[in-house]
């Protein structure tokens, strides 16, 4: 699944440890997620969303 | 096979393994020792020879603990499939080896052996897994 997390991140100026840090989980973590490798649970995305003050979809896109 | 403990679920985890681990290998001495010495017999001599089990059934467990716990789902669904590949690779193992015992009359494989060999197989998967979310 396709995702702007990185992007989202740059505009924080947050590091994927300081992102795994305000999530609760380990960098390798945002790692996967963010190069598209692990898809997040429906809990840790709307974590995520909420995070980023914006909506899912604005965050993740279906591929297909 | 957590080579850089983050959390503490997952020291809490490691911690556990270990004393289980050093449990296992001390039961393992008195259980020959008194087999060795004591010469038990009937209940008794089940009850001394299932000893060393005991700290492996408790890690078995500890490792479901660990799941229940941790609240990382990406370390959760990687040790879940590191479990699966070393349950596979177990019973591949062990199901050829019966096999073989059976028709090219192939030396006996010790049951004990099965656990150890099931984790070195769940951290082969794990190295696997892990590369390939690199």
């Amino acid at each position: 699944m396709k995702n702007r997390l990185r992007v989202l991140r740059a505009e924080r100026d947050w590091s994927q440890a300081d992102l795994a840090q305000r999530l609760e989980v380990s960098r390798q973590s945002v790692n996967a997620i963010e190069t598209g490798k692990f898809d997040p649970s429906l809990p840790l995305a709307f974590k995520l969303s909420r995070l980023f003050e914006t909506t899912i979809e604005a965050i993740f896109s279906d591929e297909s | 096979m957590i080579c850089s403990i983050k959390s503490p679920v997952e020291r809490r985890y490691v911690i556990r393994m270990w004393i289980a681990a050093a449990l296992c290998v001390l039961f393992s001495a008195v259980a020959a020792l008194v087999f060795r010495h004591g010469h038990p017999h009937g209940a008794l001599s089940y009850l001394v020879a299932v000893l060393p089990a005991l700290p492996i059934i408790g890690a078995l467990i500890y490792t479901g603990v660990y799941l229940a716990e941790e609240k990382d789902e990406f370390q959760r669904n990687l040790l879940v499939q590191s479990l699966l590949g070393g349950t596979g690779g177990i019973l591949a193992v062990i199901t050829a080896w019966g096999y073989m015992e059976d028709f090219a009359h192939a030396p006996h494989m010790d049951l004990v052996w099965v656990y150890p060999l099931f984790w070195l197989f769940a951290g082969i998967s794990y190295g696997l897994v892990r590369a390939r979310y690199r």
